[in-house]
């Protein structure tokens, strides 16, 4: 009786081998054709319309950085004419005074200084379809906020990943694409804030101040954090002036 | 031996689920941003928006050239170069807000209900379509300006208190400025949705007078 059953049955043995690789099997061939077909959707769109787009987007934006550093050595050749006319005579060095500081107010000088950063990024631990993904990501209001919040708190210069905020800065929102100065950013957003610190760091701490975004940390897991910082560079802002249209009264 | 190539083949087989398991939870699950997930209609926008930009930047880089040789021949012909730093200090003077300015733009007039985050929305707005001098009730929005709520439904403009109903005014191409507020989709008919009560005018102006920023610090 005990031998008989202890005897292992073949064909029972193969049965149970089948059956044991049978769920991994289905589940692979469901994965892999999952992974097909998501490759296979994104790609039908992405081939006849996005990849041109997207190619012509970042084309665009590696022109935009050519012309800024033609810019700005156009600026900077000006700049010297200006200074070497300075020294012959004392009219000259007058203007030369009042353009610097008025290129220092305008944001057109790069400042060093203390200050605070301030890092907003999207949170790392949300699902693509979850139904709170709006609250857990970044918006071009959130840094709206932010720099009304440090200009309220004294700031004297500000950039946002190395963009210089000047009276024209715009941040503009398509899709979950943002831009700032017409230049096309990505999170983290690390917005370097010169001024003076416990004033900026007040208005940040303020609860009145930046409610939405504070829940959102505290919730969603968006990121936010505020710290203080020394010796912060904030570089000159490096686009067109555009000043077509007004002219001084 | 059967039983030690079957172990074999499960192993195999569970490798490479474990693999495509988080292959497919990174490809699909975790929220990531990226130009080439974006739709169509938001890249052509991107893309109008960047040719906007360049064009600006190639239209000032044209125009420094001609100051840069006209500086260096006044400089060589010994008239120095006076004439061209008092064209850039008038430039940087609307640029910085530090003087009054005037010429064509539009007018937003709001009367009702209204906020300082919505007011600092419509100064961003009106920025993208390249507004050169903005104000609000005739005070003017300087580079380092910054909105809170005020008493009694009021706004502060640079710790200002501003009562509606509020005008703001923008310096700028009429035109450009006029449609992007005012397209289908853009931020008066958000503020509309969102203020319902409220009346949102916007008129094109041949000649606005703008004030100089009341402080800097």
């Amino acid at each position: 009786m005990t031998a008989i059953a202890a005897a292992p049955d073949p064909r029972r043995q193969r049965l149970q081998h089948a059956f044991a690789l049978l769920i991994p099997a289905a589940l692979f061939g469901f994965l892999v054709t999952a992974q097909w077909q998501g490759q296979q959707e994104r790609s039908s769109i992405a081939v006849r319309y996005n990849a041109p787009l997207t190619d012509a987007a970042f084309a665009l934006q590696k022109e935009q950085n050519d012309l800024k550093a033609q810019l700005q050595d156009l600026r900077a050749q000006l700049d010297q004419i200006q200074s070497n006319a300075a020294t012959q005579s004392g009219a000259a060095s007058e203007l030369e005074k009042r353009l610097a500081e008025l290129k220092a107010q305008a944001g057109l000088s790069p400042l060093t200084g203390d200050g605070v950063m301030v890092q907003l990024d999207d949170s790392h631990t949300v699902a693509a379809g979850a139904a709170n993904l709006d609250q857990a990501i970044c918006h071009s209001t959130d840094l709206t906020d932010i720099l009304n919040t440090a200009w309220r708190g004294g700031a004297q210069a500000i950039a946002i990943n190395a963009q210089r905020v000047v009276s024209s800065t715009s941040v503009y929102c398509v899709g979950s694409t943002i831009m700032v100065n017409g230049t096309l950013l990505s999170p983290p957003f690390n917005i370097a804030i010169i001024g003076p610190q416990n004033s900026v760091l007040g208005a940040f701490d303020d609860p009145s101040q930046l409610k939405d975004i504070k829940a959102r940390r505290d919730v969603q897991g968006l990121g936010f954090r505020v710290t203080r910082a020394n010796a912060i560079n904030v570089p000159a802002y490096d686009g067109a002036l555009t000043v077509r249209i007004a002219v001084p009264q | 031996m059967r039983s030690s190539a079957g172990g074999i083949a499960a192993t195999a087989v569970a490798l490479f689920l474990g693999i495509l398991v988080v292959t497919q939870f990174r490809s699909q699950d975790v929220y990531s941003r990226s130009l080439q997930l974006e739709t169509p209609a938001s890249l052509t926008t991107l893309i109008a928006n960047l040719s906007d930009r360049n064009n600006s930047l190639r239209d000032e880089i044209f125009d420094l050239r001609l100051r840069v040789a006209t500086a260096r021949d006044s400089v060589a012909s010994g008239q120095g170069s006076l004439t061209e730093s008092q064209r850039e200090i008038d430039q940087l003077k609307i640029f910085a807000a530090v003087s009054p300015a005037r010429g064509q733009g539009i007018a937003v007039k709001i009367d009702g209900a209204f906020d300082d985050r919505a007011m600092s929305d419509l100064t961003n707005e009106l920025r993208n379509a390249g507004a050169e001098a903005i104000s609000v009730n005739d005070v003017r929005v300087g580079p380092r300006s910054w909105y809170a709520a005020g008493p009694e439904r009021t706004i502060l403009l640079d710790g200002r208190q501003l009562n509606g109903p509020w005008t703001v005014r923008a310096i700028g191409v009429s035109d450009v400025m006029h449609v992007a507020i005012t397209r289908i989709g853009g931020i008066e008919g958000q503020f509309e949705l969102i203020y319902p009560r409220t009346h949102f005018n916007v008129t094109k102006e041949s000649s606005l007078a703008l004030p100089a920023v009341a402080t800097q610090r």
